[in-house]
């Protein structure tokens, strides 16, 4: 444990000076371990459950994984601006809980029933936008303030957490979640729709270099003239009103509104962004290292559960997997991992 | 923007009194409440009262310590410094391996080894994933989290254990001088962590460490050899948890763990208000962990709503983190 001498341990210019094919086809190896491990799964489950690799199972997972894609998504962006968000749980929840209201209390059309959602999670980010820029809480107190005061509000209108089902919904809301465009599952097209544009912002626009030059050095960024505090505002935001999207589409699915329900999200999510930042050569979060993220932890899920294991072990496997593989694909990495600060 | 520039320039040049009163804004805010609380219910300062509040907050206040190590030793930035949230999910996989091998009659001291070993060996993993694989914290002990959870539940199969043991009644309904046990075990790490972290020469350079890194590698300290040390301390501490909260819930109620992690998170960071320098410490945390189960127990008496005590905790954070940044801001 003591043996790492200390000048091992912050050498990120080494990477880039170094020379020589071999080198650099090690360096590679290791930077794209986590995806040789994740297509080493995929043949272990090819080869051990032969429903693994139908189309449908395929689709079943990219399918089961949408939600769990937009939410991630969602904490991409808050994490490459510099923060965290512990409160998307409460953004799905609101998203699905006021769009059934809207549908059910106030007969509104699925159309406006989808903007409230969508405001209703824009109204979390608001909250969260407003103690971390006005206040100068650090995001991940901040958040998780939201995070308690969110669920208790729930708490409080559900009497203590009874589902809110909505049967009758209109067929058009309920086929966001179980429609399909062209042949291909609703679900995934909104999915994929919010992954281009997350991508078209966070990769391929000034803005998204300037939320990048916020998280990365926050007082170099104000100086050089970005408005930080008006690119945090939309960060906080507009990941809300993103993951509001993924709780509506989870209650149009189940046609009822379950109380806290988006909690189980929060962790998977920032799972999937820190595995997508590692295997950026700075370390840096990424939309398709999130996509990578989220797909292996849909893929270890699904391809455990044909080989039909018990349901226990199955959790227990998923964990050990996950540790097994992160440490897979960063041992002989000079350079300590996914170096994002806050 | 412009109007809290002013603000804050207004409340520099205000007199020493009122700085005064926004450092100590936290404090006083805690304090009113329990004053409140107090003129609300008779019962409230009945030590009966403030002896089940101990009781109730021990397993709380010792993980907070835990945490508190980790985040000394590897700075307070939360996503690339030191954290632990494993600590509960280590704490309950403790508490499912004692309270198994308790109900099959294995003897107390072999269960409680078992466990032990159990939890010990969480902070290892956590310690070669962070020092040795090079992962953040956060994300080496988020994947154990899930690890240990799932082995937790694949472990003892998911189901509610009942333990009738009497050294673990007693832990629950003992008392030492009328000090509940539990809460004589929490002053124990209070006593040792601090003495730990504050008054020996490998604490002052474990506090360095976490510090400033670049500073202390310069100075020729090994970061990670504490930051190793930091998972391991807070292992121990996990493992005393394991005791009491076995006590608390007469063996394990699956599902603990995440009530118990955002209450562990939350009392270290309200803790850090508390602290001279603004930043966790280790009695500040474990404070924090018996304020906030107080708060609790103060609104139940007065017969607030359950479910809006989390919107009181929110609330609370909120107050006290704002207080703590809006002060150091005009500090600057």
């Amino acid at each position: 444990m003591t043996s790492t001498p200390p000048s091992s341990a912050d050498t990120p210019t080494a990477v880039t000076t170094r020379s020589g094919w071999g080198r650099r086809l090690v360096d590679s190896l290791s930077r794209y371990g986590f995806v040789i491990v994740f297509f080493a799964f995929v043949v272990f489950f090819a080869v051990r459950a032969d429903a693994f690799l139908n189309p449908s199972n395929l689709v079943n997972i990219l399918e089961g994984n949408a939600v769990l894609l937009i939410a991630a998504l969602a904490m991409t962006l808050v994490v490459a601006s510099g923060g965290i968000d512990l409160s998307i749980g409460i953004a799905i929840d609101f998203g699905g809980w006021f769009a059934i209201i809207a549908m059910r209390d106030y007969n509104l059309t699925w159309a406006s029933a989808l903007l409230v959602g969508l405001l209703a999670g824009a109204a979390v980010g608001t909250l969260n936008a407003a103690l971390v820029v006005r206040l100068k809480i650090s995001p991940f107190l901040a958040t998780l303030g939201t995070f308690f005061i969110g669920s208790s509000v729930q708490q409080i209108y559900t009497s203590g957490g009874g589902q809110v089902p909505f049967r009758e919904m209109s067929e058009s809301f309920r086929s966001l979640s179980t429609g399909a465009v062209l042949g291909i599952p609703t679900e995934i097209v909104l999915a994929g729709t919010v992954g281009l544009l997350y991508f078209v912002l966070l990769e391929r626009s000034v803005h998204g270099k300037r939320i990048h030059a916020i998280g990365l050095q926050r007082s170099v960024a104000s100086v050089s003239g970005i408005r930080v505090s008006g690119y945090l505002v939309f960060v906080f935001i507009f990941a809300s009103a993103t993951v509001a999207l993924s709780g509506i589409i989870l209650t149009a699915g189940l046609r009822q509104f379950t109380p806290l329900s988006g909690f189980s999200y929060l962790l998977d999510s920032i799972a999937a962004v820190f595995i997508g930042a590692s295997m950026h050569p700075q370390r840096r979060p990424n939309v398709a290292g999130t996509l990578v993220g989220v797909l292996f932890l849909g893929v270890v899920s699904n391809g455990l559960n044909l080989m039909g294991l018990d349901f226990n072990l199955r959790d227990a496997l998923e964990g050990i997997i996950l540790v097994g593989a992160l440490a897979l694909a960063f041992t002989n990495r000079n350079n300590r991992a996914a170096e994002v600060s806050i | 923007m412009t109007a809290t520039t002013v603000e804050t320039r207004r409340f520099a040049a205000a007199a020493p009194a009122l700085r005064l009163l926004l450092a100590r804004f936290p404090l006083l805010v805690f304090a009113l409440l329990f004053v409140y609380m107090a003129l609300g219910s008779e019962f409230f300062l009945e030590w009966r009262n403030i002896s089940s509040i101990l009781r109730q907050s021990a397993p709380d206040a010792i993980l907070a310590a835990g945490l508190a190590v980790v985040v000394t030793a590897g700075g307070d930035d939360i996503v690339s410094g030191g954290i632990d949230i494993s600590l509960p999910a280590a704490a309950t996989l403790g508490v499912g391996i004692l309270s198994d091998q308790l109900v099959n009659g294995r003897p107390f001291v072999l269960a409680m080894l078992l466990a032990a070993a159990a939890v010990v060996a969480v902070g290892l993993l956590n310690a070669v994933l962070v020092v040795k694989v090079g992962l953040t914290p956060l994300l080496a002990t988020l994947a154990s989290w899930v690890a240990v959870i799932g082995t937790t539940k694949w472990v003892i199969n998911n189901r509610r254990i009942t333990v009738d043991h009497q050294f673990i009644s007693n832990v629950r309904d003992g008392t030492v001088l009328n000090v509940p046990i539990p809460a004589v075990f929490a002053l124990a790490v209070l006593i040792v962590f601090s003495f730990w972290i504050h008054r020996t020469r490998f604490g002052h350079r474990l506090q360095a460490s976490g510090g400033n890194r670049s500073a202390a590698e310069i100075s020729g300290l090994n970061p990670d050899y504490f930051l190793a040390r930091s998972f391991v301390m807070a292992s121990l501490a996990a493992v005393v948890a394991t005791l009491v909260l076995t006590a608390r819930s007469s063996g394990l109620s699956p599902g603990i763990e995440e009530r118990l992690l955002l209450d562990m998170v939350l009392a270290t960071f309200v803790g850090a208000a508390f602290s001279f320098r603004r930043v966790v410490t280790v009695p500040g945390a474990m404070l924090g962990a018996v304020l906030v189960k107080a708060l609790g127990s103060g609104f139940q008496l007065l017969n607030v709503d359950i479910f809006k005590v989390g919107m009181v905790k929110g609330v609370l954070i909120l107050i006290v983190v704002a207080s703590a940044a809006l002060e150091a801001g005009q500090r600057r």
